[in-house]
């Protein structure tokens, strides 16, 4: 078959490239603040909040999130054509649109995230806010603990979804077009959250009580992905194209198979390795060498969830349905 | 209410790409970008070969997924021509319709950061015109009408040919037919 | 005015979307090509922002192609020839320096007065193409020249014209005057219609498209006009006369000619019939690599439907020198058929015309015009290559002027390396062009003419079915300091001493009087474009209209006599030409809709759609040779000539004996920022050409080339 095509766009030949790097860095980091927003909830929900008692993380974990979001939205900003048009996003809802969803749902999160920060400050720590007015704010939203951190949850959950199904949502874009893909995003968002609260918690039962969290996650997302992968490869034609450069080893889709061979080795590696850390019997303290194995496989979960965004950001713009 | 729609005559095509550059001209489309292309295919073996010449452009679909995922309401769709518009003011250069539309029809204005596309020639069909395209097409193979007068050229078409649209199965509903003729010697 | 034309297009548009300005529609005629289709041009404040066919115009029909649409993209052409340049280097250099019109005109009419004075002005020649003539053909007959060269002849339709003549008494004119709407078999002899992008001729193919009719394209490429064929016969290059006799053998063996018709109007069946006997299908078959069954099916198809056939004679017919007997090949099916002057066929022009004006008549040159090159059936137009061959050889008397107006000689004549060395000879080479082309960088003095849009051009007196007339006006004022023709012209007869055969003031003053002689409402012609002459059509043979033939009998002439006298054939014979050795392959070029030759490769409008040219090969031969769809390789040529880089385009649509590329690329002015450096010039492969003897035509589709790989030494 020949085919010549003239007047062709750039911008959508040979194949799609709207989104870059700036989108890909945004769904993970987004991604991340919201799994740890999750996360954050869980820590002072649980037992009570006897988890919390004495964790740094108590209070930091709050703090980080906001900032995270910060960044990964600062670089989805970068990613607009408009940007001085952005207030345009507040002056309508669009009920189908998901990247409508979302934009409103971060002017939601955002404070959110601030009053749980606010929230969660300990008597102890209280006049670290310097301000009479903020400790004060503190110290009534506290009452709120619980409903706060549900609603955290919440929108964690929310923040953490949306992004996975504003991708599903393109007929035009087979790879994305999966109803697996908005629960793979927010079991990634959630696993990494989850590694995130290891490596900034203090205390050996705060992280032994996330490692087993993130072993179901980890456990869920190596179900999740040949899942996906299998109901791509059993669907149309278009579908089972669109999930050939992560299989495909030459130097057209070089990166994808890295990625692809990346994923098959890192998800198992951190598996084994938390499986180990929570049955090892650790003593008092940690040492030196359970801290840095578990921060290790900390890592290894966020660069599998970097490598998700990424590959699927990139290769979903190869797919197409023509 | 006109139901706008185009029926695009295969086998009148003859690949001149008088429209492409029409289209241009009529809506100041910056170099580089296009908002009609033709395609020319050709199959077979030597000798026995087939050509397909097909135009392509922005459908107007009846259930477009460009305006669904617009999340700033600048992609509408006009609900008495049947038109997808753009609100170029509210556009805020996110790109999603240009991932969102199956066609690859819309692109995003090198110089002014916008998405556009097709627009149907709105404003030429307001002072009784047609579409660039369809105006200068030598062959006669681009129809413009009003699908909601039985008598015009666009329903008179569709009851005497059989036609198709591009990717019924992505279910968007397009606003162009394409009789279709693979040429083939005998 | 200068300011608000400052304003992007964009800014005008949404003015005018908002009623705050409004646009004014000016009507003239197109020139980026040579079709001359009406145009209505949409000019927002002093910006044309939009071209459009002009519905009153039967060339254009209300549509314009793609070059039509893109004339803004030459207008606002930044590399325009701006002002008058006169050469401060070698010929061929490209140093110029700005001049002012006073100085340039000057230097011009200096030379032309010494040539004059030491040679005789018939020393002048005139090269010419498109509007530009209507001012500099009298200036050089004013001035005493008969030596004009048009390129449309010799290197394209003359050949086709002369053996039309032959057989009818006149050619099939331009546009050509058939009726394939009303066809029921079209017949294509290497036409690309659809490629080959000629307004209402297009219009009509797709028309008779659309219709059903069937089509039998007989081209070695799968051409659109192939891909909308019933029939595509790959025919062997260089056969055609084959499948031609053959076809004439079985439809007058058959009995399928029409009976009445060659009675009533032809001479010299019987001659003809004898003739063309030793001509089967199975001979023709081997010849031109056709299946047998296919030929005979096809001389049928169309004994069939005659007399609703159209035979169509193409238009550039200069391919292996004897386009003339192949044309005539054409021209007796075309009566054998009964097409001549039947629906379906071809129509007569109309009778009617318009008064001669009267005008001083021009000085009688001293010497005989060389122009035609001995050539005994050479057409008024000229034999270019005969004038560039007296150029350098000096004989029968030297040539030492050459004036070119709109025409690219180094891209229209074969065999650059001669047209380099007669420019070598000249003591005078003028350009009077728009663009900075190859053979305009090689002039003395340039003189830059403004674009169609920008000037007034003789009233175009359209001759097909109906009497029409066209305007050309300016729509907008010439930039810089570019002029028009008549201007140009008119400055130059001031220092001739011929202002006399200038007597108008402005052209619009001639026009405007020709108007009120010819009954034309010249303000009605402004603002419509062009005036049909109601009751002027005469296009079939009916009881009333019986054709007249303009031969020498009268007749249609089958066998003819004319030829006999002069030493040719008078049935058209066949003969064996070269063919390529294996290795190579034989160079066959072509157009594009988007393009005209060299003229249009810099608008970029245009290139942007088809920015560089490509060679086809076959797809099993590139395999064989190693070369990718995609790569880029040099062509080289019989004599050692090596074309620019060219990219490969690996096809299943041509013969594996023949390379085929698009006309007007690699273009050597480094002037033209867009165009420089993309594709390649196939007419630089074009060193051989097989000049026909009859009337001079060039054949230029004989030269055969290898492919090696980039920056090989090959």
């Amino acid at each position: 078959m020949e085919i010549t095509t003239t007047g062709l766009n750039a911008i959508t030949s040979p194949h799609l490239h709207v989104w870059d790097w700036r989108v890909s860095l945004y769904l993970f980091l987004g991604g991340l603040s919201a799994g740890l927003a999750i996360m954050t909830s869980i820590l002072h929900v649980r037992k009570g909040g006897n988890l919390a008692e004495g964790e740094r993380a108590a209070i930091s974990a709050p703090l980080y999130v906001p900032i995270i979001l910060s960044i990964g939205m600062f670089f989805i900003f970068l990613d607009l054509e408009r940007k001085l048009n952005v207030f345009w996003f507040y002056l309508t809802v669009q009920p189908l649109s998901p990247m409508s969803w979302g934009s409103w749902g971060l002017l939601v999160f955002y404070p959110i995230t601030v009053l749980y920060a606010l929230a969660m400050f300990p008597e102890s720590k209280r006049h670290l806010l310097m301000f009479r007015q903020l400790k004060e704010f503190s110290e009534w939203l506290s009452t709120y603990k619980l409903k706060l951190a549900a609603v955290n949850f919440g929108m964690g959950v929310f923040i953490g979804v949306y992004t996975g199904v504003l991708l599903s949502s393109f007929v035009a874009r087979p790879l994305w077009n999966s109803a697996i893909l908005p629960i793979l995003f927010l079991t990634s968002a959630m696993s990494a959250g989850a590694a995130f609260m290891i490596m900034i918690s203090n205390q050996k039962k705060v992280k032994l009580y996330f490692t087993k969290v993130d072993i179901w996650l980890v456990l869920a997302e190596m179900v999740m992905l040949p899942l996906f992968f299998y109901g791509q490869y059993t669907s149309s034609g278009a579908h089972r194209e669109s999930i050939m450069p992560f299989f495909t080893f030459n130097h057209e889709y070089f990166w994808y198979g890295i990625g692809m061979l990346l994923l098959l080795v890192i998800f198992p590696i951190a598996l084994v390795m938390k499986f180990l850390e929570v049955k090892e019997d650790h003593g008092e303290e940690l040492t030196a060498d359970a801290l840095f194995k578990m921060n290790l496989s900390a890592l290894m979960v966020l660069a599998g969830g970097l490598i998700i965004r990424f590959t699927f950001v990139y290769a979903g713009q190869l797919s197409h349905l023509s | 209410m006109p139901k706008y729609a185009m029926v695009i005559d295969q086998r009148r095509c003859i690949g001149c790409m008088a429209c492409v550059v029409a289209c241009k001209k009529e809506n100041e489309v910056p170099p580089g970008d296009f908002r009609t292309r033709v395609v020319e295919k050709v199959e077979g073996e030597y000798p026995k070969l087939r050509m397909e010449l097909r135009s392509e452009l922005c459908n107007h679909c009846d259930n477009p997924p460009c305006v669904y995922n617009c999340p700033t309401g600048a992609s509408y769709k006009n609900k008495e021509t049947g038109m997808v518009l753009l609100k170029k003011y509210r556009c805020v250069g996110c790109k999603s319709c240009v991932a969102a539309c199956p066609y690859d029809a819309r692109y995003i204005n090198e110089e002014k950061g916008f998405a556009d596309k097709c627009t149907f020639c709105e404003h030429r069909i307001k002072e009784g015109k047609e579409p660039a395209c369809v105006a200068t097409c030598i062959g006669k193979s681009r129809i413009f009408g009003d699908l909601d007068d039985p008598k015009s050229a666009v329903s008179i078409a569709l009851r005497e040919n059989h036609a198709e649209v591009l990717l019924q199965s992505a279910g968007t509903k397009p606003r162009v037919y394409y009789i279709r003729k693979f040429g083939k010697p005998e | 005015m200068a300011v608000t034309s400052a304003l992007p297009d964009k800014f005008l548009l949404w003015a005018e979307e908002q009623g705050m300005i409004k646009a004014t529609y000016t009507a003239t005629f197109c020139e980026m090509c040579f079709w001359k289709c009406g145009t209505m041009a949409k000019v927002l404040n002093g910006r044309v922002v939009k071209l459009e066919g002009n519905t009153a115009h039967p060339g254009a029909r209300g549509k314009l192609c793609a070059r039509g649409n893109a004339g803004a993209g030459l207008l606002y052409d930044p590399n325009r020839l701006k002002t008058p340049l006169i050469s401060t280097g070698a010929r061929g250099e490209g140093k110029y320096r700005k001049a002012s019109w006073d100085e340039a005109l000057s230097v011009v009419a200096d030379k032309l007065n010494k040539i004059k004075q030491q040679y005789g002005p018939e020393s002048v020649a005139l090269f010419t193409h498109g509007t530009p003539t209507d001012h500099f053909l009298p200036l050089l007959s004013a001035y005493g020249s008969p030596n004009v060269g048009m390129p449309s002849f010799a290197q394209c339709r003359g050949p086709r014209d002369v053996g039309l003549e032959l057989t009818f008494g006149e050619g099939i004119g331009s546009p050509e005057r058939v009726d394939m709407v009303n066809s029921k078999v079209v017949v294509l002899f290497g036409s690309h219609l659809g490629e080959n992008m000629h307004n209402s001729q297009v219009q009509d193919f797709a028309e008779a498209v659309g219709k059903g009719v069937k089509f039998v394209v007989i081209d070695p490429r799968y051409s659109i006009a192939a891909g909308k064929a019933h029939i595509w016969m790959p025919i062997k290059p260089s056969t055609d006369i084959a499948l031609m006799l053959a076809w004439i053998n079985i439809i007058i063996s058959e009995g399928m000619y029409d009976k009445q018709y060659i009675s009533s109007y032809a001479n010299g069946f019987t001659e003809l019939a004898d003739a063309v006997k030793s001509y089967t299908p199975e001979w023709a078959a081997r010849e031109t690599d056709l299946p047998v069954q296919q030929i005979v099916e096809t001389a049928r198809l169309l004994g069939k439907n005659a007399p609703a056939v159209c035979v169509h004679p193409g238009r550039h017919v200069t391919w292996y020198g004897d386009d003339v007997q192949r044309t005539r090949c054409i021209g007796i099916l075309m009566a054998l058929l009964g097409t001549w002057g039947r629906e379906g066929g071809a129509f007569f022009a109309t009778k009617a015309s318009f008064p001669k004006m009267a005008a001083k008549p021009f000085p009688e040159p001293g010497k005989a015009p060389l122009n035609l090159g001995g050539f005994p059936f050479a057409g008024g137009e000229g034999v270019t290559q005969a004038i560039r061959t007296a150029t350098i050889s000096g004989a029968p008397y030297p040539i030492k002027g050459w004036f070119v107006s709109g025409t690219n000689l180094m891209k229209s004549l074969p065999n650059q390396k001669e047209t380099i060395e007669a420019i070598k000879k000249l003591d005078l080479l003028v350009a009077v062009d728009v663009m900075p082309f190859d053979t305009v960088m090689m002039a003395d003095v340039i003189l830059p003419e403004c674009t169609y849009l920008e000037r007034h051009d003789a009233l175009a007196v359209g001759k097909g079915k109906s009497l029409t007339v066209s305007l050309r006006q300016p729509v907008v004022e010439p930039m810089y300091e570019s002029k028009p023709g008549w201007w140009i012209a008119k400055e130059l007869s001031k220092r001739l001493g011929a202002e006399e055969y200038f007597p108008w003031n402005t052209y619009e003053d001639k026009i405007k009087n020709q108007c009120s002689q010819w009954n034309v409402d010249y303000e009605q012609l402004k603002k419509v474009g062009t005036i049909t002459i109601p009751n002027t059509a005469t296009p079939f043979i009916t009881v009333t209209n019986q054709p007249e033939f303009k031969t020498a009998s009268g007749k249609i002439e089958l066998y003819s006599k004319e030829l006999k006298e002069k030493g040719f054939d008078p049935v058209p014979r066949y003969t064996n030409h070269q063919q390529p050795a294996p290795g190579e392959f034989r160079l066959v070029y072509g157009r594009s809709a988007v393009h005209t030759f060299s003229r249009s490769t810099n608008n970029a409008e245009l290139s942007e759609l088809f920015p560089e040219n490509e060679v086809w090969v076959n797809s099993r031969k590139a395999k064989e040779m190693g070369i990718e769809n995609n790569a880029y390789v040099v062509l080289v040529n019989q004599d050692g000539v090596k074309s620019n880089r060219i990219k490969v385009k690996a096809t299943e649509r041509i013969r594996e004996d023949c390379v085929y590329m698009v006309h007007g690329y690699g273009t050597t002015s480094k002037e033209l920022k867009n165009a420089y450096g993309k594709g390649a010039d196939d007419q630089g492969l074009i060193t051989r050409y097989a000049v026909d003897p009859i009337c001079g035509g060039t054949g230029m589709r004989v030269n055969f080339v290898r492919f090696a790989k980039e920056g090989s030494n090959a």
